[in-house]
């Protein structure tokens, strides 16, 4: 097959099986790969209510049909499930080297189901996978288990969970390659729920296209005239980090627990800092600008920190030392922490000790306490590590804390501050996964209160970024179109394949997302904004004094799903689905369940 | 003066786009297994290192053969004569490097540099693969990688320890 593998690995870890079966070629066309076949795939193995952590909830992970080829920045991969952190249907992806490693061992992507009796880990090579005894790996860190199973397999590439994931912590992360997470809603806890330590891949073979000369060709040109220009080349020269300055200048730079919208002592964490510290520069495959800094500083080394974390784990925790997060980081990312929610989590203790709610002995800029509670959390072993890992929206749920909680549909909000930028609050309440900052991004509106505006801004992000995770392109390329990606598909593929239809997919994808999550009980009120982003006024910066009112968010809801073609309930209306080829979906539909 | 393919490592960033990119000339397909020069990445450490044929000017690969299937061109450039090879690895064996490997058709490959103008070397946006008039320091770091000699092995095996060294070596 050109692009493809034609084969989809089925991993039942309750029988103790690994199966190679045909790819759904009859799913290709309109689904294409990464986020949107995996969306498709999750459809077909997994019933309504089924409890995340539990065996029967299918885990997808798929790669796109440009990864494993030269074009620029397409190797991500995407992980698909049920979120234990959420309880929405959850998509989180990652690049490093192991999603074209897994075309290269023959596969487009894993279903995974079950529940093995003992820690095992999956080894893939050439077409053919085992699973093996994983007792021995099971309770290190990621580093080690890398490092450990390098020895087991001589060179594989990896995908595995720390102490976290073991612990079902429910915002507990996947890593690879040491500093590359399937971060977010929990991974770590959903591999863990199924004692699956590891995964580890080795492949020698090839991703065919039809037309080589003519896929090199427009490769070259997309990645000279498109990709390397003014518009992308900030990752290349700083990375994410650029960022600290950029949404501080525009107040939306969470600060404290959401309580400011600028850090007025941001000198030791912005890019400025990071530069100073860094010792390399490091890529995911195929990508040629290299957004991942490597830095040393203070005896600490690690790729990053990224921006997020500069800002969760830095200026949300009134912590504004560079070696200070780098060590938050890198514990995070051995034990296998996602840093977003555990930032902010932190966060929100150190608040509620400032507010006088709890007394986590957690302060706001305190370094030693703010370093010693991230392997509580990870390890569950103590009562405030215990109770973090709850995350923002239980611990605060606990201790009556929920004026202070920054989250939407449970996940903590990443590092734009939504009263400063009215499109960023739509997107966070849209997302299927809850707050996310990859689904649309307004940050760059010429009217960041103009609700109007923002509506369309965001639909159209939402629909392309549905359409660029299928194809599993990195982030970074914000100037990629769907007219390119179908010229570079139709060589690749040798058969003619349009704007339109991709553009098309998008869409689809996003609506049977919706419909996904509206078949878990999911409604309009959980497309929500919280109080304090509702009622509160941020503090500092151009911004101070806004808030985005409960009418505001209303009103842009209500044009939100008027320009979807949904109902006031958030359902996708039998004339939109039907105009997408979607079926609404039954439970007789559940055929593998 | 001929010019020479250096591999820096220090300024690699691991993307493998040359791997890539040399399956894609050679084989016309994207199958980093099959790519004529090395990469190798220690991502905990936030190193990569690409490896080449140093085209020696005395190469073991060519002294091992015992079929005359191994030969400098007029530029220089150590190729393998695929109708003359019969298969039998001595080169593969003889390589310090791990440089040399056998090929899909029982016949040994290796880089030959693309006639002139190697597809790794425009893929390397990181120039860590240089293919260019040595000057001093050019010609004394090729130096310094090829004392690394790594005696047993297959290919990828001395590969990775070439890489190892190297990043001991250069640190």
């Amino acid at each position: 097959m050109n692009l493809y593998t034609g084969s989809v690995l089925h991993v039942d870890l309750t029988a103790g099986t690994a199966t190679a079966m045909p790819l759904r070629q009859d799913w290709l066309r309109e689904y294409w790969g990464g986020w949107g076949l995996a969306a498709r795939y999750f459809q077909e193995y997994s019933a309504p209510g089924t409890d995340p952590l539990s065996p029967d909830n299918p885990v997808i992970i798929m790669t796109g049909p440009l990864c494993g080829t030269l074009v620029p920045l397409s190797a991500r991969f995407c992980f698909m499930s049920r979120s234990p952190h959420t309880g929405t249907v959850f998509e989180s992806n990652a690049g490093g080297a192991f999603g074209p490693e897994l075309k290269f061992a023959g596969f487009d992507g894993m279903v995974i189901t079950g529940r093995s009796e003992q820690p095992v880990y999956l080894f893939i090579q050439d077409g053919r996978a085992e699973l093996r005894d994983a007792s021995k790996l099971w309770g290190l860190g990621i580093f080690e288990t890398e490092e450990k199973l390098q020895q087991l397999t001589g060179g594989a590439k990896t995908l595995s969970i720390g102490p976290a994931g073991e612990n079902l912590v429910s915002f507990s992360c996947i890593g690879t390659e040491a500093y590359r997470q399937l971060g977010r809603g929990g991974t770590g806890a959903l591999f863990g729920s199924k004692n699956l330590k590891a995964v580890a891949c080795r492949g020698t073979g090839a991703v065919r296209v039809a037309d080589m000369k003519g896929f090199l060709s427009i490769m070259t040109q997309a990645k000279t005239e498109s990709l390397l220009t003014a518009d992308n080349l900030w990752a290349k020269t700083d990375g994410t980090p650029v960022l600290v300055d950029l949404t501080n200048e525009m107040g939306i730079h969470p600060t404290r627990n959401f309580s400011f919208g600028v850090n007025t002592d941001k000198s030791g964490l912005d890019s400025d800092a990071m530069k100073a510290a860094r010792a390399g520069e490091r890529a995911c495959w195929s990508c040629p600008m290299a957004c991942g800094k490597f830095t040393r500083i203070d005896g600490v080394e690690i790729e990053g920190p990224e921006y997020e974390t500069l800002c969760l784990g830095g200026s949300n925790c009134g912590v504004n030392d560079l070696a200070s997060i780098a060590r938050f980081n890198r514990l995070c990312d051995d034990l296998g922490l996602d840093t977003i929610s555990s930032g902010a989590t932190i966060g929100l203790a150190m608040d509620m000790a400032e507010q006088g709610l709890h007394d986590f002995g957690l302060r706001f800029g305190e370094v030693p306490e703010y370093l010693a509670v991230v392997e509580e959390m990870a390890r569950l072993s103590t009562d405030r590590g215990r109770d973090l890992a709850l995350g923002v929206k239980r611990l605060a749920a606990k201790y009556a804390a929920e004026d202070l909680a920054v989250e939407s549909k449970g996940m903590e909000f990443p590092a734009y501050e939504p009263r400063g930028n009215h499109g960023m609050g739509l997107a966070y309440a849209t997302s299927e996964r809850g707050a996310c900052h990859l689904r649309a991004f307004t940050i760059f509106a010429e009217n960041p209160f103009d609700g109007v505006q923002l509506v369309k801004d965001v639909v159209a992000a939402q629909n392309l970024n549905a359409i660029k995770w299928a194809m599993c392109i990195c982030d970074f390329w914000g100037t990629i179109t769907t007219e390119y990606l179908a010229r570079q598909l139709s060589a690749g593929l040798g058969e003619t394949v349009t704007p339109d239809e991709l553009d098309r997919a998008g869409e689809r994808i996003w609506n049977l997302l919706r419909l996904l999550n509206n078949r878990e009980g999911l409604t309009a009120a959980d497309d929500s904004l919280p109080r304090k982003i509702l009622t509160q006024a941020l503090r500092g910066g151009p911004h101070e004094g806004r808030t985005l009112n409960i009418d505001e968010l209303e009103a842009m809801k209500s044009l939100y799903y008027a320009a979807r073609g949904w109902d006031a309930n958030a359902v996708p209306t039998p004339a939109t689905l039907a105009a997408l080829g979607l079926l609404p979906l039954t439970n007789a539909e559940v055929r593998h369940a | 003066m001929p010019r020479i393919l250096v591999a820096l490592p220090e300024k690699c960033t691991g993307c493998d786009r040359c791997q890539a990119a040399c399956s894609a000339a050679h084989d016309g397909v994207f199958a980093p297994s099959l790519a004529r020069l090395g990469m190798d990445n220690f991502p905990l450490l936030g190193r990569s290192v690409p490896s080449v044929c140093f085209q020696c000017a005395n190469p073991d690969c060519l002294a091992a053969c015992p079929e005359g299937a191994i030969r400098h061109d007029e530029s220089g450039t150590v190729l393998v004569y695929p109708d003359k090879c019969t298969g039998c690895g001595a080169c593969v064996d003889a390589c310090p490097w791990g440089q040399i490997r056998m090929g899909a058709k029982n016949v040994a490959v290796k880089c030959d540099l693309c006639a002139g103008e190697p597809s790794c070397v425009a893929e390397c946006s990181a120039e860590a693969l240089v293919f260019t008039e040595p000057d001093k320091d050019l010609r004394k770091r090729r130096g310094m990688q090829m004392k690394e000699r790594c005696a047993a092995g297959s290919p990828e095996g001395k590969r990775a320890e070439l890489a190892r060294r190297l990043i001991a070596v250069e640190k």
